[in-house]
């Protein structure tokens, strides 16, 4: 495997959508090539971040009343 | 005397069926209202404004609970609700939405990060001096159909091929919006770091 083809399928390999042969190949790879091996830590990162900082806020406890007294009437 | 007859036992009441609408109740509790959050904070970024986004939502889950006879038992409610969220926003919400103007996408290439911090932060450490506000309004500035894919896969953690349900698009499609999107917003965060002093731009 060349590096160009392993980042192109980093995304891919992160979110756990790559056919297993795929995925075996590439994490052979990053084991044996420490730069693909530093950007593969870096996309995980940012994914982990990305998640972290745009999941906090829920619906509001307002909305929910409203909601379910819309849908029940209580 | 008149006799009287006995009267007849009365036979044991068989137990009352539990009411389609408290059966109906639970299993839109149980399957549907547990989204509640990711249905907010979708409608959130898709619209822009907590306020619209609210009505949204109550609209959506409204819609979905009319229609919840046509949702099949223990399948993918998450994935159902925010189609009925989606095509709503579309259809009625869209054109009212106040959402921040978006980027040109064809005026920005976006561009792999890691290569410029590898020698300055190589653990990225710059991340942990945005804040989420911050975050919030890059991803707010993404064009629709990048904001989307990204909320739905790296905040509510939906597969490639639930993603595609919802947007009614090729897997193909999903994949590719995913990989311009994670790099648009990437690179965002990234000139908003080095403009803000928390990295240095790589020395060319």
């Amino acid at each position: 495997m060349k590096c160009r083809e392993c980042v192109e399928h980093l995304y891919e390999y992160l979110d756990r959508e790559l056919t297993p042969e795929l995925e075996q190949e590439i994490r052979a790879h990053l084991v044996k090539c420490p730069p693909c091996g530093e950007q593969h830590d870096f996309e995980e990162l940012f994914l982990k971040f990305l998640h972290a900082r745009c999941s906090t806020a829920g619906a509001p406890l307002a909305l929910r009343r409203r909601i379910l007294m819309e849908l029940f009437d209580e | 005397m008149t006799s009287h007859s006995p009267p007849p036992t009365p036979p044991t009441p068989p137990t009352p069926p539990v009411p389609d609408a408290d059966q109906k109740r639970a299993s839109f509790e149980r399957e549907a209202l547990v989204h509640l959050d990711t249905m907010y904070r979708v409608a959130l970024r898709l619209i822009g404004n907590a306020a619209d986004a609210e009505d949204l939502v109550q609209e959506a889950v409204l819609r979905a609970y009319r229609s919840w006879e046509q949702y099949t038992p223990g399948t993918n409610a998450r994935g159902w609700l925010l189609t009925i969220l989606r095509n709503l926003f579309i259809n009625e919400y869209r054109r009212r939405t106040r959402h921040p103007e978006t980027v040109d996408v064809d005026t920005i290439e976006p561009y792999a990060v890691f290569p410029e911090i590898q020698d300055e932060d190589p653990q990225a450490t710059f991340f942990d001096r945005i804040v989420d506000d911050e975050v919030l309004r890059a991803m707010d500035e993404l064009p629709q159909v990048f904001r989307e894919v990204v909320m739905l896969s790296d905040v509510e953690g939906l597969s490639y091929e639930e993603i595609a349900k919802v947007l009614d698009v090729p897997v193909g499609t999903v994949k590719s919006r995913l990989f311009r999107g994670r790099r648009l917003l990437q690179t965002r965060l990234y000139e908003y770091a080095v403009s803000m002093g928390y990295i240095k731009a790589r020395t060319p």
